[in-house]
């Protein structure tokens, strides 16, 4: 029970730090936000006055010293109030949620693709290892794991998309059309999103197939299967039954562990296919020195990275009874 | 990285009927869990293993894994050796016992579930431990599920690798307990694999005792505990407390040059007895010849070039009488003694049974009226035993007389030396100054030169005993030794003595009306009476059990907690209990 306290205490500690360093950190960035107030990046940069300048400043209630604006800040934050996007004109939480689902999906898909198939391909690299698919598996994930996800990402459109013409060059969907039903454009969406999961999945593979190749390498020596085999059971009970359930403890953990950078996980790849998600919109929002935006940003990546935690404490505790 | 291979087991032959039981001994290392699990075809594939193992005319190297699954669990089933790892972490108790029952036998799923449970209580578990999973069990409640584990597809043949390592004595017993009694229940053929004699001692009706990978000795468990006829045989049950809980422990040597190189070249078959580097009765031939396996008594065999322990001295057929006054008495009368090299035989009576007398007569300084005396196998004839180094000595029981009080120190001792004239001087020095130091008297000049009349009793004795060991005996005659010295020098000169026993394989008669310092000392006991040896057996057996009325008497005199104890309680359950003093007749009764 009092482990249980404590861990909440843990969590809320966690959580009022990330809000805090949220709150500082883009104030200490150089610049404002009305430097580049109604100018895109690259335009021609709108230069507002002094007057105006202070104009919005006390508008957006920036001219107050730092202690009044966080105690506003943290008030906002528990009535729900994230704030109204300076640059964007538009309420934070309307368009992070606009943002996020092309990132969850991205995220998700391809952490659960590279999961499975790294775990499949370790699990067998461990079954057979010395052997030929071990080392060819060992060469070929390892050294693409080295590449940086934006390096994979932009050879990937060049191939699939510039090269060979299969794939769209950017963006989440097709602009400007109407679709007929639901799979025509559900269609159009994975079409999209193939070459960005891919990238991200072939990135992300390498990670996992080490991880679940070292955790089986060290069940398969384990007295307990000996003691699995002696019983004479069958060899899909001894893999699954009791290899398996042990070896895939660490897997999940750094499933749901990396499932906590949904939102900020795919910056890197968002940016390279264009995809309109939370990672480019986090890329614009500091570029303009959106301080609400950002924050409001921040925010959901450490819920997520937060709430992702507890799910994996929660089913790590479930998996193996020798923790908790 | 060179690889090279170990042969963990060699040239090794078992034979298991219905319903036998069977003791696997050895040290760790042994080759003994190489064993148990090439049995159930779980070693590694790195392993190799030649030759067959049958069962019940299958040969199961010749099969598939897959073909082998059915022999594995439902008709040979091993209890594994007791480890935090050798359950599944994940798993519940309950769920590792189950998947047993579904896989082998034809219960109903539901029907399994309770089959489990009482299971687990005829291990002596309850119910409410199924759903425990193995981190949350204690080491003796690990080993009951281990048991009932492998009980649960009711095995014809069951192996239990270290069933007893490092369990509380309460839980050792229990457990011992309960795998007799089922084992009697259900008749299958049993194989115990332990270091542990007190398990094989209860468990096992006969022993196969395992040196580097290959069976040095084998006979039926009793007579294989109280007269080992193999050096490393005695040795485990010299380091065993179990056995013999008076005796002093002592572990068989641990050979001085051990390396991976010497070690492998021993294996390879033409390095001669495995044992070699530790035995103490080699001879040349143990250097080059691998002994093996020959019936050396009934029902035992063992493999040693020598035979086994070798018998140094044998006196048979002994008869003596003295004429007193015109009438005859009879000092000794058909008395038969042996002593094996590196053993300690003690001859025990009262004053006057004819102790001395029988002493003489086995040193040569008396001459029998009757009897055959044997030293190394030759006829002990005279001073042809005693007048050689690596030969017989004899110290007697009085100092006084025994050395010449005019000579000094250093003289009295290298006496037999000089007589001997092998030696050049500075050697002879050199090994009274290790004598002195070994009884514990000075080494000075001055001391060496002193008059032996100028010293005690107990110096003078010292001074005898030195004179023995000069000689570098390979048996040595102590007659009453102790009754001249302190109780600090006799427990030193004991040890000293034990120490040269199991160091050298020196052998000892030690003669004594003292039979707590017996107990201490005695691997094999001779009680005298009236120039008759009346009863003979190992210490323990003599001790707790004592079987003629002479010795129950002596015993009962010296110990009577023993005889009042053992008195009513047949032989065969004193065997296998460690004996217990109680001096609470309350509690005695509780018990």
């Amino acid at each position: 029970m009092s482990r249980t306290i404590y861990k909440i205490a843990e969590y809320v500690l966690t959580f009022f730090f990330i809000i805090t360093l949220n709150f500082f950190l883009p104030r200490f960035m150089p610049g404002d936000p009305f430097t580049f107030l109604s100018s895109d990046a690259g335009d021609v940069t709108v230069t507002c006055s002094q007057a105006q300048i202070d104009r919005y400043k006390s508008y957006y209630g920036l001219d107050l010293p730092l202690k009044d604006q966080y105690l506003h800040y943290i008030g906002n934050l528990f009535t729900g109030d994230i704030g109204y996007s300076i640059y964007y004109n538009d309420d934070v939480v309307r368009i992070i949620g606009n943002r996020a689902c092309w990132t969850v999906m991205l995220v998700v898909v391809s952490l659960i693709l590279s999961g499975i198939i790294g775990t499949i391909i370790g699990s067998l690299s461990a079954w057979f290892r010395g052997r030929l698919f071990d080392r060819a598996a060992y060469l070929f994930l390892v050294g693409f794991s080295e590449i940086p996800a934006f390096l994979t990402g932009l050879v990937l459109l060049f191939v699939g998309g510039a090269w060979l013409g299969w794939f769209p060059l950017s963006g989440g969907i097709r602009p400007f059309t109407e679709f007929s039903s639901v799979i025509s454009r559900t269609a159009d969406i994975i079409h999209h999103a193939i070459l960005p999961v891919l990238a991200m999945v072939l990135t992300r593979l390498g990670d996992f197939y080490l991880l679940s190749r070292s955790s089986m390498l060290t069940v398969l020596s384990r007295d307990y299967m000996r003691t699995a085999k002696g019983k004479g059971l069958s060899k899909p009970r001894i893999l699954f039954g009791h290899a398996l359930r042990n070896a895939a403890i660490p897997v999940v953990t750094r499933l749901f562990l990396s499932l906590g950078t949904i939102f900020g996980g795919a910056v890197l790849v968002e940016n390279v296919f264009n995809y309109p998600g939370i990672g480019r919109l986090m890329r614009e929002a500091v570029m303009v020195r959106d301080y609400v935006l950002i924050q409001g940003i921040f925010i959901f990546v450490a819920l997520s990275v937060l709430s992702m935690n507890l799910i994996a404490d929660i089913l790590i505790r479930k998996m193996d009874p020798r923790i908790g | 990285m060179g690889s090279y291979t170990i042969p963990a087991v060699q040239d090794m032959s078992i034979r298991l009927t219905k319903a036998m039981r069977l003791g696997i001994v050895g040290e760790s290392g042994s080759g003994k869990t190489t064993l148990a699990l090439a049995i159930m075809g779980l070693l590694e594939k790195r392993a190799s293993v030649n030759g067959s193992i049958r069962f019940a005319g299958t040969d199961l190297q010749q099969l598939s894994e897959k073909q082998r699954n059915p022999y594995r669990w439902s008709r040979i089933a091993l209890v594994f050796q007791n480890s935090l790892d050798v359950l599944n972490p994940v798993l519940t108790v309950h769920e590792q016992i189950w998947e047993c029952l579904v896989r082998h036998t034809t219960l109903a799923r539901a029907d399994a579930h309770e089959t489990v449970v009482s299971l687990l209580e005829s291990v002596g578990m309850a119910a409410e431990h199924g759903p425990y999973y193995p981190h949350q069990l204690s080491g003796g409640m690990r080993q009951r599920v281990l048991l009932a584990m492998a009980l649960s597809c009711d095995p014809e043949v069951l192996i239990l690798d270290e069933p007893t390592n490092a369990l509380d004595a309460v839980t050792k017993t229990d457990i011992i307990n309960r795998i007799a009694r089922i084992q009697q229940e259900k008749q299958f053929g049993l194989i115990v694999i332990s270091h542990e004699l007190q398990t094989i001692a209860r468990l096992t009706s006969r022993i196969s005792v395992m040196y580097r990978g290959r069976i040095v000795e084998e006979g039926p468990t009793g007579t294989m505990l109280s007269l080992p006829l193999h050096p490393y045989t005695r040795g485990l049950v010299h380091a065993s407390p179990d056995i013999n809980p008076w005796r002093d422990m002592w572990g068989i040597p641990e050979e001085s040059e051990t390396s991976e190189f010497s070690e492998s070249s021993e294996f390879s078959g033409n390095g001669g007895c495995p044992f070699v580097s530790r035995c103490c009765q080699k001879t040349d031939i143990c250097q080059t010849r691998v002994p093996s396996l020959e019936p050396a008594a009934p029902e035992r065999r063992v493999a040693c070039n020598r035979g086994g322990i070798v018998t140094l001295l044998q006196g048979t057929g002994i008869h003596k009488h003295f004429g007193v006054n015109g009438t005859s008495v009879r000092a000794c009368q058909d008395c038969c003694i042996r002593v094996r090299s590196g053993e300690a035989a003690v001859l025990i009576g009262e004053s006057g049974s004819g102790k001395t007398t029988l002493a003489n007569i086995l040193s040569g300084i008396l001459n029998p009226d009757r009897g055959d005396i044997r030293f190394n196998g030759e006829p002990v004839v005279r001073s042809r035993a005693s007048r050689r180094k690596k030969g017989m000595q004899i110290i007697f029981q009085d100092p006084y007389s025994a050395i010449n009080a005019n000579l000094g120190v250093e003289q009295a001792i290298r006496e037999p030396l000089d007589i001997l004239g092998q030696d050049l001087p500075e050697h002879k020095t050199a090994s009274v100054i290790r004598a002195l130091q070994q009884v514990g008297l000075p080494v000075d000049d001055h001391f060496r030169r002193r008059k032996c009349h100028t010293l005690s009793g107990g110096q003078r004795q010292r001074i005898a005993i030195a004179r023995a060991l000069v000689m570098d005996p390979a048996i040595l005659i102590a007659d009453e030794i102790s009754a001249m010295l302190d109780p600090s020098t006799q427990a030193n000169i004991l040890r000293l003595l034990k120490g040269l026993q199991n160091h050298h394989g020196f052998a000892m008669l030690y003669i004594t009306h003292d039979l707590a310092v017996a107990q201490k000392i005695a691997d094999w006991v001779y009680v005298m009476n009236h120039g008759k040896i009346v009863e003979q057996g190992d210490a323990r057996q003599i001790f707790t059990n004592p079987a003629h009325p002479y010795t129950r008497k002596l015993v009962g005199q010296h110990f009577p907690e023993i005889t009042r104890k053992t008195g009513d309680i047949p032989s065969s359950c004193v065997k296998n209990k460690p004996y217990v003093i109680t001096r609470n007749p309350a509690l005695a009764k509780a018990a």
